[in-house]
C-alpha cells in the first residue's frame, strides 16, 4: 500500500479544506448567513454531504458546520517513518475533501456570472463556456435509469488531460462505443482539460453524447460523485445519512472509475482518496506507487503507469465492469430460428473441417493481461480465397479471461460454440472438440460473411450470455493445415487433462453439491441433487455444469448445497442435503439418499435418460433407457415405468437416472453397485461397453459385461434368472434386496 | 364425537400492492389463505377487475364486445370514462395495441400522451399494457413512466427480454410493474428476483403467469398459479409472495367458440353474446379459484357476473 499516495492525499485534503473554509467565510461576509445556497433544481441539497451525513445545506449559515465536520475527519499527514496502516485516515481525509468540494461547487452558483450552464443537457456554440456543472434531478432520473437497466454499464470520470487531442478523441470514442458515460472535470498542471481537448477536436459534448463536461476546477469532479449518490437515493431508495448503504449501493450498482491523465497534484490525490470511499478506483497514466490490495473497491484501488492507449481497458477491468454487445456485427441474420438450418452441398461456399479434412475448436483461459478483448484474426486462407464448394481445415482458437473465470468453465464455454455459431444464418456447425464440421452458405458469403465473423459471434454471445464469468474474448481462426495440426495436438493434451480432472473428482472430497429444480414447473416436488459422481438424471447437467450455471445465474435453478455432516456414508445421506431438500420439495420429502434405490431414493421428474428398477426375485436390478420400447423383466415397458416413477415422487425400488451414472462408482452403491446389474437393453449395453468393462475390472470381474442379460436373453424375470445362473452372476450371491 | 373442522395453517402471506396515487389508490392482494377459504385465514383484499380500453380495436372483435362501447370505441379517453361511470370499473387497463410495429406502429410519444389523458380523465387507477412486442414495449412503457411520473400506474408486461428497461424506469418514476413469465413457476420466481435486483421493491410487482382462456390452456395457468400460491403460503417463499394478475380478456374474446355463429356450429345455439360472456366469466372464475388478485376483462356483463360471484364468496 502506498504511504506516498495516501500522504499526498491527506496533505491535499488540508489544503482543500483550508481554502474552502476561507471561501465560505468570505461568502458569509458578503451575502450573510441567511443567503440560500444550493445546486439547481434538485431535492437532494448538496448531494454528497446530504447522502452521506443526512445534513441539508440550504443556506450559507449551514456551511460552517460542514467545515467543522471536515476538520474532524482530516487526519495528520503520516510521518516519513510511520508504517502504521493509513488507509483509514486517508479515506476519512478523502471524505473531508469530498464535502469541501461539494461546498465549493455550491458557492459557484452564487457567482455572477455563474460559471455553469445550469440545467442544460448540452453546451451550445452560443454559450459562453462549455461547463455544465451539477446534473439536476430531471437529468438524473433520465440518465440514472440507464445505469439501473444496464444500458449504461457505468461512468468514467476523467480528470486532467490526454497527451494530445487525438488521444483524447480516441479515449472518448472507446468509452462511447461501450456506452460508458464520460464525466469530465479538472485540468492538467499546464491548464489543459480533457473536455476542451474534445471540443478542439470537433467532438460534440454533452449528456446526449455521454461526454459530460462538469467543470474546469478539480472540485468539479464532485459532481460525478454527487450523481452516484443521487442515484443511490433515487433508485436505491436509500435514506440520506445511511452512509453504509449509500456507499454499498454505489459500489454494487454504479460502476465508476477515474482515469487520471497527466501529472497528479496533491489536491487530486485528495480527491482520489475521496473517490475510493465510493469504491471508485483510480487508474493513472503517470508513474507513482499503486494502492493494490482489495477492500473498499471491488478490486485494486489505485493502478498507475498505464499508457493512455490502454487506460480504458484497464479501467473497465479494475472496476469489474461488464460489457454487453447489443448487436452482433455480422452481415447475416442471427437468432435461434437459424439453429436448425441445414446447408446442402450445392448451397455451400465452403466446408470447414469434417470427415474430408480436419476441424477442431478449443477454448481456454489465460491471465487478463494476455487476452485482447474483441481481437479476431484469421491465419490462413479466408472464404474469398477458395472456390465455391471448396474445403478448408479449421481450428477455432478461443482465448478467454475473466476475474471470476475458473479453469473448470473452459469445457462448458467450449461446448457453447455449437449453439452460438449455429445461430448465424448460413452457418452450419456439427460436432465438438476435434470432430468439428462446418459449412458456410453461398448466400452468407455473398452477403459479406468472412471467417473473422466467427470471432464476432463468439465474442458478442459469450459476453452477453456468460458475462458473469467472462471479461475478455479473443478468437483466432486457423485454416492452414500445418498450423491446425500443430494446435490440435496442444488442444488434445488439454482435453485429456480435463477428462482426467473430472474423473478424479469424488463425492467424498467435495463439500458442495448442487441442486437442480429446473423441472419443478411440471414436477413441483422434484429436486435433483447433483454430485460429482451422480449427474442429474436427465444426463444434461453434471456437477461442473451446475456449478457454472450457478456462477452465471445465481438466482437460477442450480443452487449450491453445503453437504454438511455425513448421516450415512453407505446410503449417501448428508445433513446439509436433507436440510435443503425439505423446503425445496415443498415439504414433500424429508431425506434423500444419493446412492440407494431402496431407501429414500431421489425423486424423478420426467426427464430421466433411463430408469433403474429392482428385480426382487433375481435379487438384482435392471436399467432401461428411453429408446427401448419393448417389454422389460420388471413387467413394464419404459413408458409405463416412466409414469410410475416420474412426477416428483420417491418410489423405493425404482429410480430415474442418467445413462452415465451406470458407470459411476456410486451407482446404487448402497445396494452393492453395478454388481447388481443383471439386465440392459442391447443397444444401451453396447453403447455402455467401455464404461461397464472399466467397472468390471475395478470390481474384479473383468468379464462382467458378458453377465448382463439383454432382450435377446429374455424379457421376463424368470428368463433373466436362468441367464444369471448360467453365467454365475454375482447378484445371486449378494444380500437380499429386501 | 363432535365434528372438528380441519383448518390448513399457512406460514406465508401475499404482499399487498398499492396501485394509483392519492384518492385513486386501491389495494391488491394481501391474502393469507388459498382463494375463498376464509376458514383457513385472511382473504385479503377483494379481487379487482380492470376493464380494458384499446387505443386500436381489432376489426375481428365479435359484436358482444363492440356493442357495449359502440359510441366510444374510437375514443379511448371516453371509453375509459364510460367503463368507470356506466359500468362501474374499479380499474382501467389501457391496451396499447396500436404501438405494435407489426400493426399501426404508433410511437412512444403518442402512447405517453394518450396514457396521461386517460389517467387524468378517470377517477380510478390505471394500468397500461404494451402490445407484446418486447423491444417496442420497452421503449413505449419507459416513455409512459417518464410522462406519468408519480401517478403510480401499473405497467407491463415486463418479460425476460425487456424487464430491465421497464422496471428501471418504473423505479425511477414511481410505478408498479407486471412481471410476466412463460407459464413456468421457476421463471415466475426468477423474474421477481431479477426485477427486485434492479431495486424495485417486491411490493411493486405483480405476476402474470401467462394466461390461457377456457379451452385454451386454462388448466395449465390454473396449475401454475396454484403452485405459486402454495409456494407463497405454505413454503413462505418470499420471492413468490407477489400478487397475481391475468391478462385474460383478449384471450377469451379471440377464442374460436365465442366467434362461431350458430350457422357454422348449430350446437352452440344463436345467443353469441351469452356464450361469450359466460366464456369470459368462467375463465375469470377459474383464475380467481387459483389465486388471482387482478383480472383484465372486456365485456361489462361478464365483469358484473364475476363481481357478483366474488361478492357471494367473500
Amino acid at each position: 500500500m502506498s504511504r506516498i499516495v495516501i500522504g499526498a492525499g491527506i496533505r491535499g485534503s488540508h489544503v482543500v479544506v483550508d481554502r474552502v473554509e476561507g471561501k465560505v467565510n468570505a461568502a458569509i461576509e458578503k451575502y450573510g448567513v441567511d443567503k440560500a445556497v444550493g445546486l439547481p433544481n434538485t431535492a437532494y441539497y448538496l448531494p454528497t454531504i446530504y447522502g452521506i451525513t443526512g445534513i441539508k445545506v440550504e443556506t450559507l449559515g449551514d456551511m460552517p458546520a460542514i467545515i467543522k465536520k471536515c476538520r474532524e475527519l482530516l487526519a495528520e499527514v503520516p510521518a516519513e517513518d510511520c508504517w502504521l496502516p493509513y488507509l483509514g485516515p486517508g479515506l476519512d481525509s478523502g471524505m473531508a475533501t469530498a464535502f469541501a468540494f461539494d461546498l465549493e461547487e455550491a458557492l459557484k452558483y452564487l457567482e455572477d456570472p455563474c460559471p455553469y450552464l445550469a440545467s442544460k443537457e448540452d453546451p451550445e456554440e452560443t454559450d459562453p463556456d462549455i461547463w455544465l456543472g451539477a446534473a439536476d434531478d430531471i437529468i438524473l432520473r433520465k440518465r440514472g435509469v440507464e445505469f439501473v437497466d444496464g444500458s449504461a454499464p457505468g461512468f468514467a470520470a476523467i480528470v486532467g488531460a490526454a497527451k494530445d487531442v487525438e488521444t483524447a478523441i480516441k479515449i472518448a470514442k472507446e468509452l462511447q462505443e461501450k456506452s460508458i458515460y464520460v464525466f469530465m472535470a479538472s485540468h492538467s498542471p499546464n491548464g489543459v482539460s480533457f473536455a476542451q481537448q474534445l471540443v478542439e477536436g470537433g467532438v460534440q459534448i454533452g449528456w446526449n453524447t455521454r461526454l459530460v463536461p462538469f467543470g474546469y476546477d478539480h472540485s468539479a469532479a464532485i459532481h460525478a460523485i454527487g450523481f452516484a449518490v443521487k442515484a443511490a437515493l433515487t433508485f436505491g431508495g436509500k435514506t440520506p445519512g445511511d452512509h453504509v448503504n449509500v456507499l454499498k449501493y454505489i459500489k454494487n450498482r454504479i460502476f465508476a472509475f477515474i482515469l487520471a491523465l497527466d501529472e497528479v497534484v496533491d489536491e487530486q490525490y485528495a480527491a482520489a482518496c475521496g473517490a475510493i470511499n465510493f469504491a471508485v478506483p483510480v487508474i493513472a497514466d503517470t508513474d507513482f506507487p499503486e494502492v493494490l490490495p482489495t477492500g473498499v473497491c471491488t478490486y485494486e484501488h489505485v493502478v498507475t503507469n498505464i499508457p493512455q492507449e490502454e487506460i480504458v481497458t484497464k479501467g473497465i477491468e479494475v472496476r469489474g465492469l461488464k460489457i454487453t454487445v447489443s448487436k452482433i456485427d455480422i452481415p447475416v441474420s442471427y437468432g435461434p430460428a437459424f439453429e436448425g438450418e441445414r446447408i446442402k452441398k450445392d448451397a455451400m461456399h465452403v466446408e470447414l473441417g469434417g470427415p474430408k479434412s480436419m476441424g477442431f475448436e478449443f477454448a481456454y483461459s489465460k491471465p487478463l493481461d494476455e487476452v485482447e478483448d474483441g481481437k479476431f484474426t484469421v491465419v490462413g486462407p479466408d472464404m474469398k480465397d477458395v472456390e465455391a464448394g471448396g474445403l478448408l481445415p479449421i481450428g477455432i482458437w478461443i482465448e478467454l479471461a475473466g476475474r471470476k473465470f475458473q479453469e473448470d468453465f473452459e469445457p462448458i464455454l467450449e461446448r457453447q460454440c455449437h449453439h452460438l455459431l449455429n445461430g448465424a444464418e448460413g452457418v452450419l456447425h456439427i460436432g465438438q472438440r476435434d470432430i468439428v464440421w462446418m459449412r458456410v452458405s453461398k448466400k452468407a458469403f455473398d452477403a459479406g460473411f468472412t471467417l473473422k465473423n466467427f470471432g464476432t459471434i463468439l465474442h458478442a454471445k459469450m459476453h452477453n450470455e456468460f458475462g458473469a464469468i467472462v471479461d475478455k474474448v479473443q478468437v483466432t481462426i486457423y485454416t492452414e493445415e500445418e498450423k491446425v495440426k500443430e494446435l490440435l495436438e496442444v488442444a488434445r493434451k488439454t482435453w485429456v487433462q480435463r477428462d482426467n480432472r473430472l474423473a478424479d473428482m469424488i463425492d467424498e472430497t467435495t463439500d458442495t453439491f448442487y441442486s437442480c429444480t429446473l423441472c419443478q414447473s411440471f414436477a413441483p416436488t422434484h429436486v435433483c441433487v447433483v454430485t460429482p459422481e451422480r449427474p442429474g438424471l436427465c444426463g444434461a447437467y453434471n456437477w461442473l455444469d451446475c456449478r457454472a450455471s450457478y456462477e452465471i445465474n445465481p438466482h437460477g435453478p442450480n443452487q449450491p448445497i453445503e453437504k454438511g455432516d455425513t448421516i450415512d456414508e453407505r446410503l449417501g445421506k448428508w445433513k446439509g442435503v436433507d436440510e435443503f431438500v425439505v423446503p425445496a420439495s415443498g415439504n414433500a420429502f424429508e431425506s434423500f439418499a444419493a446412492y440407494s434405490i431402496m431407501e429414500d431414493p431421489m425423486t424423478s421428474c420426467g426427464c430421466f435418460e433411463a430408469i433403474g428398477a429392482c428385480l426382487f426375485a433375481a435379487n438384482a436390478i435392471m436399467v432401461v433407457d428411453r429408446d427401448y420400447t419393448g417389454e422389460t423383466p420388471c413387467g413394464m415397458p419404459f413408458s409405463t415405468l416412466a409414469g410410475t416413477v416420474g412426477g416428483g415422487l420417491q418410489t423405493p425400488g425404482f429410480v430415474g437416472i442418467s445413462k452415465f451414472y451406470v458407470g459411476s462408482k456410486k451407482f446404487i452403491s448402497a445396494e452393492g453397485g453395478i454388481k447388481r446389474l443383471a439386465w440392459l437393453p442391447k443397444a444401451l449395453k453396447e453403447a455402455s461397453k467401455e464404461m461397464i468393462d472399466k467397472r468390471g475390472e475395478e470390481i474384479g470381474i473383468p468379464n462382467f459385461y458378458d453377465m448382463i442379460a439383454t432382450e435377446e436373453n429374455g424379457c421376463t424375470e424368470e428368463e433373466v434368472m436362468a441367464f444369471m445362473t448360467e453365467v454365475g452372476h454375482p447378484a445371486l450371491e449378494m444380500d437380499p434386496l429386501m | 364425537m363432535a365434528f372438528a373442522a380441519v383448518s390448513e395453517k399457512y406460514s406465508g402471506k401475499m404482499r399487498e400492492m398499492e396501485v394509483g396515487a392519492g384518492d385513486k389508490k386501491v389495494l391488491v392482494g394481501g391474502q393469507a389463505s388459498m382463494p375463498f377459504c376464509s376458514f383457513d385465514g385472511d382473504l385479503g383484499n377483494k379481487p379487482i377487475i380492470a376493464m380494458e380500453v384499446y387505443d386500436v380495436v381489432d376489426p375481428e372483435w365479435p359484436a358482444a364486445v363492440v356493442d357495449p362501447f359502440k359510441d366510444v370505441i374510437n375514443d379511448p379517453v371516453a371509453w375509459a370514462k364510460k367503463n368507470v361511470e356506466d359500468y362501474g370499473a374499479k380499474m382501467i387497463c389501457l391496451q396499447l395495441l396500436g404501438t405494435d410495429p407489426n400493426g399501426e406502429n404508433r410511437d412512444a410519444d403518442y402512447a405517453a400522451d394518450l396514457t396521461k389523458k386517460v389517467a387524468e380523465a378517470i377517477s380510478v387507477p390505471l394500468m397500461v399494457w404494451g402490445s407484446g412486442n418486447v423491444e417496442k414495449d420497452g421503449e413505449v412503457l419507459a416513455k409512459i413512466c417518464e410522462t406519468c411520473a408519480g401517478m403510480n400506474l401499473l405497467i407491463g408486461p415486463a418479460v425476460e427480454e425487456n424487464y430491465k428497461k421497464i422496471a428501471a424506469t418504473a423505479l425511477g418514476y414511481g410505478h408498479c410493474v407486471v412481471s410476466q413469465s412463460p407459464i413456468d413457476v421457476n421463471m415466475a420466481k426468477q423474474m421477481n428476483i431479477l426485477i427486485g435486483n434492479l431495486g424495485l421493491p417486491l411490493e411493486k410487482i405483480i405476476m402474470e403467469p401467462s394466461t390461457g382462456a377456457l379451452g385454451y390452456g386454462v388448466e395449465y395457468t390454473y396449475s401454475v398459479m396454484e403452485r405459486i400460491s402454495l409456494a407463497a403460503l405454505s413454503q413462505n417463499d418470499e420471492k413468490m409472495q407477489c400478487p397475481m394478475i391475468n391478462d385474460m380478456g383478449k384471450e377469451c374474446w379471440k377464442s374460436r367458440e365465442v366467434k362461431l355463429t350458430d350457422v357454422e356450429e348449430p350446437a352452440f345455439g344463436p345467443d353469441m353474446e351469452k356464450r361469450g360472456v359466460l366464456w369470459e366469466a368462467m375463465t375469470a372464475i377459474d383464475m380467481l379459484l387459483s389465486g388471482s388478485n387482478l383480472l383484465i376483462m372486456r365485456n361489462p356483463h361478464a365483469v358484473k357476473l364475476t363481481e357478483e360471484i366474488i361478492d357471494e364468496l367473500m
